[in-house]
């Protein structure tokens, strides 16, 4: 046995006017469960304390909590010394307890043709990764989409997938998700991360709804104009400035002796909105006697296009940029935007390996900047933390950078899935979530490493916001002014 | 309406529900019943937990026994059925299941259940243990899940009124002695009043009486307890099927099913000396004999110390390709994985852990028991699977059972309405006197799941389960005290826990015999042929119990 403590929020709606925490010391066994705990404080404290719970192996989803604000399992998270438990961001009966039944509700039941057979083996797969679902609403606490708008939240969606794909099920699918909001899912995975059973709902069941909704020409009259931008000019952003490409040339030596070497895929926003950024990037690159060689011919990695479901044309610009690199016999290819690189490594099959800048950075290792005299903190973009891994080697990066980092609450911006186009006030409320996040850190900057967050939360915050590199590349130039200055 | 209203009460009836059938418990077998009842109107559905989390089916994981082949035959799974169950069944309710569990099997695939099916377009069925032909469907290792979730969209399709987080504390009768519906408590004590024509439980089994157990929190032996106090009789409750793997870590989670499938995909059972034990116990079926035996196999290598530290056995899938493991047993490499074990690459450490109760309310194949009013399908009812349960038979049970007692509730006759105010009187006395109580649940229930495991486990004697009737009766009667109302529930849940741990230990005493699941160390003959024992059910009820003796077979 082992004594643990935690605190465990406490609300009675009849008697307390909001919930308040209580700290409690719990005998449990080694490998013990939030949930062990839990009994320890109901058996051995107070048998008032109200919590559900039912299998306790992971499999009925009755007793998930927050447990230091992410949602668990409280059978199969393991208990530890010094964590906080909160009930789901869901409407709370009691204690831990909180009011599953409306969404439960909006979970589409199936509707069986009366003629319907048995589906065949590979309509039966296609099903199963959506039909792990335990019900346990993880998901719908997590959910960024469902804090602004009337999203119904990611497992109500999943479903209404896995009923699409059942060829026994009569019912308009695709009219439902409209209505339950599938427009609204940022694509930011934080249902995934949570999701007991790991179920890719943003991947498995938005995307693939949208590509139906596409199919039948209900996509958003914003996203018909991106892909018929990216068809017509194989860029997702138009042209209303020189763009990066027109400023580079192939290849771009560095400043010193070569100690490595990638191509560069740089990505319709940092090509043609904020091509600055990008040239800042070039310049890091340079000073750390990285070689980069930049395909002229490549095109939108087509992430606008897959998250919004119109996906017609897509091997064509996959083809095209595969191509593009593999035929400069290129071994490793770089990206500065979050969201081209997830689309590299997730969504492509690609003879060459693919790495965000803030692993190339890393692993060649960086000459130190001067740090500037500034407090910063970190917006986590989706498709780097939860799409591609990373959240490590930025912080890293940026310490090196700057006289003092502060952590904020990792949350999407708003950005992403489409929402910024096709759901702009979405965007916007999401957005000031961040402002109100960027602001409890007292930073003087945000950093990020991504074009889309950098471009909206920017939008949406008086506080400037930057590129990682684009950071260095001022702690360079400060380190080179005070050499100057000293010399 | 003849109501109580004694002026003594402190507690009144907060609501009243009408219905023509009252369904209580919404695992495997309570849902199939409501739908099936739903064909005749009136129907309400009550569900101690939100419906579909609390029932072991949803927790069911290998599979569902249905004959579905040419080459295989209604004959031989009701053949295996009997041997497995040491022909202690009631041959009508394994007739009933077998004939019938095919059409069960394909009311779930109409109404939209994912099971596996094989590339020619057929259910997908796996060898389980005891089973002559490999007839196990399946839905990878949450067949139960994905048939919960199937019925429950189909329950969603009928005018069942369906009452969540609502506890049946005890059944009602009428003037005439018939159950006439229940009481029950609401998540926050508040009491609910169910009237009823017909009644059918399915509150399922009750193995959380033992220290450790695969069921869930709900399975602790309500159904039982009720029926026993409202006059019922039960048999066989000494029949309580240990599963020969659970998990041994962590200690909090002890017991925690690990799916026969595993063994059904080719899993091995080492001990500590890295010895194929089975060959000693059960040389031709080896890993897939009954769970009885392979039960009994790990509790004497654990006992003769050839154990594992942690008091268990190895069960290895290692041998097998990385890629079945990962798409026919998910759940279990999830759970192992969430608890540092990866099943891929090191063995699973496995122990005996109680799970069914094959034992429980003596019914008719229409699921009558023997007090009028009150039908009973699933875990709560005895005779369908004898002496040892065979794994997957269990589903099949739910739904063919199911489907039977919602039928005949459906077409019960109305009764009166009238409500004897003198049980409804003895409720409320009873949950009042546990604001006046003294000692806390959760010490009792503890007490009692030691005493069971240690006393009435795997192995038995007659001094033992004497010292455990005795023990288990005085913490029956321990003062048990509420903190709040919303811990009454937790009082009555351990008063049913108590009675159900007494009537197994009963029952126990009644059957001098080894027979199946129950072994009796101290039983006068060695095991002989279980086909030509003297001995049938073993009874229970308030005003009698004992053992029935049988011709036996020349």
């Amino acid at each position: 046995m082992k004594e643990i403590t935690l605190r465990v929020s406490r609300y009675d709606p009849a008697k307390d006017a909001e919930p308040r925490f209580e700290a409690y010391t719990a005998r449990v066994n080694e490998g013990a469960r939030v949930l062990h705990a839990l009994h320890a404080v109901h058996d051995e404290h107070d048998p008032t304390l109200a919590y559900r719970y039912c299998c306790g192996s992971g499999q009925c989803g009755s007793c998930a909590v927050r447990v230091d604000g992410t949602p668990v399992l409280a059978c199969t998270a393991e208990a530890r010394d010094g964590m906080t438990v909160e009930p789901l961001d869901l409407p709370v009966l009691k204690d831990l307890t909180v009011d599953m039944s409306p969404v439960i509700a909006k979970i589409a039941r199936i509707c069986p043709a009366p003629d319907a057979g048995l589906p065949a083996k590979e309509e039966i797969e296609t099903i199963k990764p959506l039909r792990d679902c335990i019900e346990c609403l993880c998901c719908v606490s997590a959910c960024p989409a469902l804090q602004v708008t009337e999203f119904a939240g990611p497992t109500v969606l999943r479903q209404e997938m896995r009923l699409a794909l059942d060829p026994r099920d009569s019912g308009d699918r695709i009219g439902d998700a409209i209505e339950k909001g599938l427009f609204y899912c940022t694509t930011c995975k934080r249902c995934t991360e949570v999701c007991p059973k790991k179920i890719d709902v943003p991947g498995k069941a938005i995307e693939k709804l949208r590509e139906i909704a596409n199919r039948r020409g209900l996509t958003l009259p914003r996203h018909q104009e991106v892909a018929r931008l990216v068809q017509e000019t194989g860029r997702s952003v138009e042209r209303t400035q020189p763009t990066f490409l027109e400023q580079v040339p192939e290849v771009i030596e560095p400043d010193g002796p070569v100690r490595g070497e990638v191509g560069f895929f740089v990505g319709c926003m940092f090509n043609g909105r904020v091509p600055q950024t990008a040239l800042d990037a070039m310049e890091v690159m340079k000073r750390n006697g990285i070689r980069v060689i930049v395909p002229h011919d490549q095109v939108c990695c087509g992430s606008p296009l897959i998250r919004t479901g119109q996906t017609s044309f897509l091997e064509d610009l996959k083809r095209k940029n595969i191509e593009a690199f593999a035929r400069r016999g290129i071994e490793t290819v770089m990206t500065i935007c979050a969201g081209c690189g997830a689309t590299l490594k997730n969504d492509y099959e690609t003879p060459f390996t693919v790495k965000d800048v803030t692993e190339i950075l890393t692993e060649y290792g960086i000459e130190p900047p001067a740090k500037l005299d500034v407090r910063a903190t970190y917006h986590d973009p989706c498709h780097l933390l939860r799409g591609q891994g990373i959240s490590e080697q930025p912080r890293a990066l940026l310490r090196q950078a700057v006289r003092e980092f502060v952590e904020m609450p990792s949350q999407c911006c708003g950005a992403g899935g489409g929402v910024r186009s096709g759901v702009p006030e979405e965007a916007k409320a999401l957005g000031a979530k961040r402002d109100e996040a960027v602001k409890a850190t007292g930073a003087d900057v945000v950093v990020t490493v991504c074009p889309f967050c950098e471009f909206h939360i920017a939008d949406c915050t008086d506080v400037p916001v930057k590129n990682l590199t684009t950071i260095l590349l001022e702690g360079y130039k400060k380190k080179d002014a005070e050499r100057k200055g000293s010399a | 309406m003849v109501l109580y209203n004694a002026p003594t009460n402190k507690m009144l009836v907060d609501e009243i529900v009408d219905a023509h059938v009252l369904v209580i418990g919404s695992g495997g077998a309570g849902v199939r019943a409501a739908i099936e009842a739903s064909r005749y109107g009136g129907v309400v559905l009550v569900s101690k937990t939100i419906a579909g989390k609390g029932g072991c089916t949803t927790m069911a994981e290998g599979g569902f026994n249905a004959v579905l082949r040419d080459r295989d035959s209604v004959l031989v799974h009701r053949e295996d059925t009997l041997k497995g169950g040491a022909y202690l069944n009631d041959p009508a309710l394994v007739d009933a299941l077998t004939r019938e569990a095919p059409e069960r099997m394909a009311d779930l695939v109409r109404w939209g259940a994912v099971f596996d099916v094989t590339d020619d377009r057929m259910v997908a069925q796996r060898p389980f243990g005891g089973q002559r032909f490999p007839r196990t469907c399946y839905a990878g290792d949450r067949t139960g899940h994905e048939m919960i979730m199937t019925l429950l969209d189909r329950l969603d399709a009928t005018d069942t009124h369906l009452y969540q987080e609502v506890s049946v504390v005890d059944l009602v009768k009428d003037e005439s002695g018939a159950v006439a519906g229940a009481v029950a408590l609401d998540r926050d004590g508040s009491l609910v009043l169910f009237r009823a024509d017909a009644t059918v439980l399915a509150t399922g089994g009750g193995t959380q009486a033992y220290d450790i157990s695969t069921n869930s929190a709900a399975g602790t032996g309500d159904g039982f307890a009720m029926a026993y106090r409202a006059g019922a009789e039960l048999i066989d409750m000494e029949m309580v099927q240990f599963h020969p793997t659970g998990a041994v870590y962590p200690y909090d989670a002890r017991g925690r099913l690990v799916t026969e499938a595993v063994r059904g995909e080719g899993g091995i059972l080492l001990n500590a000396r890295r010895e194929r034990f089975m060959e000693r116990y059960d040389p031709e079926r080896m890993e897939l004999s009954t769970r009885d035996v392979v039960a009994r196999a790990i509790a004497t290598e654990v006992l003769e110390g050839r154990g594992t530290n942690r008091g268990g056995v190895y069960l290895d899938v290692t041998h097998l390709p990385a890629e079945q493991i990962e798409a026919r047993l998910p759940v279990m490499l999830e759970q192992f994985l969430t608890f540092g074990v990866d099943i891929r690459r090191e063995p699973m450490e496995v122990a005996p852990t109680a799970h069914h109760i094959m034992g429980g309310l003596r019914i008719t194949p229409e699921c009558r028991t023997t007090i009028p009013g009150l039908f009973a399908c699933g875990e709560v009812t005895g005779g369908v699977h004898g002496a040892n349960r065979l794994g997957g038979n269990a589903l099949a049970d739910t739904q063919v059972f199911g489907k039977r007692a919602g039928e005949f509730a459906g077409k019960a006759p109305e009764r009166s309405g009238r409500i004897d105010p003198a049980r409804v009187d003895e409720v409320t006395r009873m949950l009042d006197a546990f604001f006046e109580g003294a000692i806390s649940p959760a010490e009792v229930r503890k007490d009692l799941k030691l005493t069971m495991w240690n006393q009435a486990g795997i192995f038995r004697n007659a001094p033992d389960l004497r010292t455990a009737l005795t023990h288990v009766r005085r913490l029956a009667d321990r003062r048990l005290c509420a903190a709040s109302t919303a811990n009454l529930l937790e009082c009555c849940t351990v008063r049913n826990m108590c009675t159900t741990a007494s009537l197994i230990v009963r029952c126990a005493l009644l059957r001098p015999e080894n027979r199946g699941a129950h072994v009796r160390l101290d039983a006068e003959t060695a095991t002989t042929d279980p086909a030509r024992s003297p001995f049938g059910h073993t009874y229970v009820s308030l005003s009698r119990e004992g053992i029935e003796r049988r011709e036996v077979p020349a």
